[in-house]
């Protein structure tokens, strides 16, 4: 019997039957409406911005709602789209064909990579629309604020959200490599947001156990930090000027990173769950 | 099951032991990202700050949760509830250290209000005496100026926290040589108003200083606009005849601006 290749073809229609899928749940479109409100109801909330330029808070509330429910649906996705296929035994019926659980665990990685980049682009170009309408406006309103022409760089926005997509792709991966040994769909999902909170918050810890002097504290905090992503560095949001746009080479190193952590967690999810009995 | 624990034992040495190369990998990009945003450099009132802080550093909304937590700081102001106050003022700043705003009030709250309250809660200006008041004026005027400072830390080139700081020192402290010093900082800066010129050598005439306040208004009026009212270029000149008045310049020395 000749051994059966990998095969990319077989990796991308698991893909597309994943997208396909998650596009049919409710909690998909759910969090896409609720994000579209935020962002477009975010012109009404500036009355309650203090201090922030109102450009500056809109985009606040578009990245963040782009951050928070697109989490909230990454999370939820993987482990839903996941498990949907153990519980219903069609990931029994799918490997008893000549089908790689790599192929099935890649597959199911590139369809939340695909359905993860369908909300980022949808909000990313909103977003734009609206500071754009708004800068356009306030143009108008205030010349002399604007005598050296668009203040925001839509560039930084663009890059700013594919950085969020990156954040979400390998939040998808950490994910899918729980999914992969997890016994129930609920862990899976609360260690998700768990998983989460410490890739955005590690680098706190670590900066307390180094000012603590703490020999126990530093090394439990630097073991964390390896094994967790710091989110942190994706935040690019912080300003909208075409001046703080970073170098070619910082992009490429962050870009790396990401890239090498949803490698790292595609390839332990592998490994994983070949170890599984479905 | 003990195949299980050691598949999991092997894919968490391999995740911490790829996570380090990665992390030494992103180190020096890491640096420009925090050195670039303020609010990553956080100290410990945030990580003990709670669930607002959380929500708002797991990815945006910081603008958000800080303009909600300063409404919720304004309402315990109306109950003049001092330790909550000082609490949500310290944290509006964590949370979005962007806003000047933020920093000019929240100092006024401390180096104002605060006085009045803690005056007020030890039996009112009648009973507490005088010397007691002036202390605790001065103890607050100081934590409004060292909030004034952790401002310019992210705000270098802000002219209103010096302007600020100087008002704090001139009305709460009586310090002019120090007001007189802040207001002459904030001239400094770009965009600083003009009577930030004027109030610095106001400040260097009441603390007797008549010399040092007659050459910077020398040296300030032909630089000053005469169709901007807000210059008061007239007014300064009138100034400076006042003191050459009261330092008896004679009239052969004395400025004579162009006409």
């Amino acid at each position: 019997m000749r051994p059966v290749r990998f095969s990319l073809a077989r990796v991308g229609l698991i893909a597309g039957n994943t997208v396909r899928e998650a596009a049919r749940q409710r909690l998909f479109n759910l969090f896409v409406v609720l994000a579209l409100m935020l962002v477009l109801g975010a012109r009404w909330f500036r009355d309650f911005s203090f201090g922030a330029p109102e450009l500056r808070f809109l985009a606040d509330c578009g990245f963040g709602a782009m951050a928070f429910f697109g989490s909230a649906l990454t999370i939820t996705a993987t482990a839903q789209l996941f498990f949907s296929e153990i519980e219903n035994r069609t990931a029994l019926t799918l490997l008893a064909k000549p089908v790689w659980r790599a192929e099935f665990i890649v597959g199911k990685l590139v369809g939340v990579a695909g359905l993860t980049l369908l909300f980022c682009g949808l909000l990313t170009v909103l977003l734009a629309a609206v500071l754009w309408t708004r800068e356009g406006a306030l143009m108008q309103e205030f010349p002399d604020n604007f005598a050296q022409g668009r203040v925001v760089s839509y560039a930084m926005v663009a890059g700013a959200g594919a950085m969020q997509w990156l954040k979400l792709l390998i939040l998808g991966a950490l994910v899918l490599l729980v999914a992969s040994f997890a016994q129930t769909q609920t862990f899976a999902i609360v260690t998700g947001f768990l998983v989460l909170v410490i890739c955005h918050l590690q680098h706190l810890a670590l900066a307390a156990y180094e000012r603590s002097g703490s020999l126990f504290g530093m090394t439990a905090s630097a073991a964390i930090a390896w094994m967790f992503p710091n989110f942190q560095v994706f935040a690019w949001a912080d300003s909208l000027a075409a001046a703080d746009f970073p170098g070619w080479g910082q992009v490429a190193r962050v870009v790396s990173y990401g890239l090498g952590y949803v490698g790292l967690g595609t390839a332990l999810a592998v490994f994983c769950f070949r170890k599984r009995e479905i | 099951m003990r195949s299980r624990a050691a598949t999991l034992l092997i894919a968490t040495g391999a995740l911490a032991a790829g996570g380090f190369t990665l992390q030494t990998w992103v180190t020096p990009a890491w640096a420009v990202v925090r050195a670039r945003q303020p609010a990553l450099r956080l100290d410990s009132r945030a990580v003990a700050a709670g669930q607002g802080v959380t929500l708002a550093l797991l990815g945006g909304f910081r603008a958000l949760v800080a303009d909600g937590t300063w409404i919720r700081m304004y309402t315990l102001w109306e109950q003049r509830d001092l330790p909550a106050v000082e609490t949500l003022a310290h944290l509006v700043t964590v949370l979005d250290p962007r806003p000047v705003y933020f920093w000019l009030n929240s100092a006024r709250i401390l180096a104002y209000d605060f006085p009045a309250w803690r005056i007020e809660a030890a039996g009112g200006y009648d009973d507490v005496p005088a010397e007691v008041q002036r202390r605790v004026r001065h103890e607050q005027a100081r934590a409004g100026l060292r909030f004034l400072a952790s401002g310019r830390e992210f705000h270098p080139q802000s002219p209103e926290l010096w302007i600020e700081q100087a008002n704090i020192e001139l009305n709460r402290l009586v310090d002019l040589d120090a007001a007189a010093e802040s207001y002459r900082r904030a001239w400094s800066l770009p965009g600083a108003p003009y009577y930030v010129a004027r109030m610095h050598a106001e400040c260097l005439r009441r603390a007797g200083r008549k010399a040092e306040a007659l050459a910077w208004l020398v040296r300030l009026h032909p630089t000053l606009p005469v169709a901007d009212d807000g210059a008061a270029a007239g007014l300064v000149l009138s100034r400076i005849r006042d003191l050459e008045k009261d330092l008896a310049v004679p009239p052969e020395r004395a400025d004579r601006p162009p006409p």
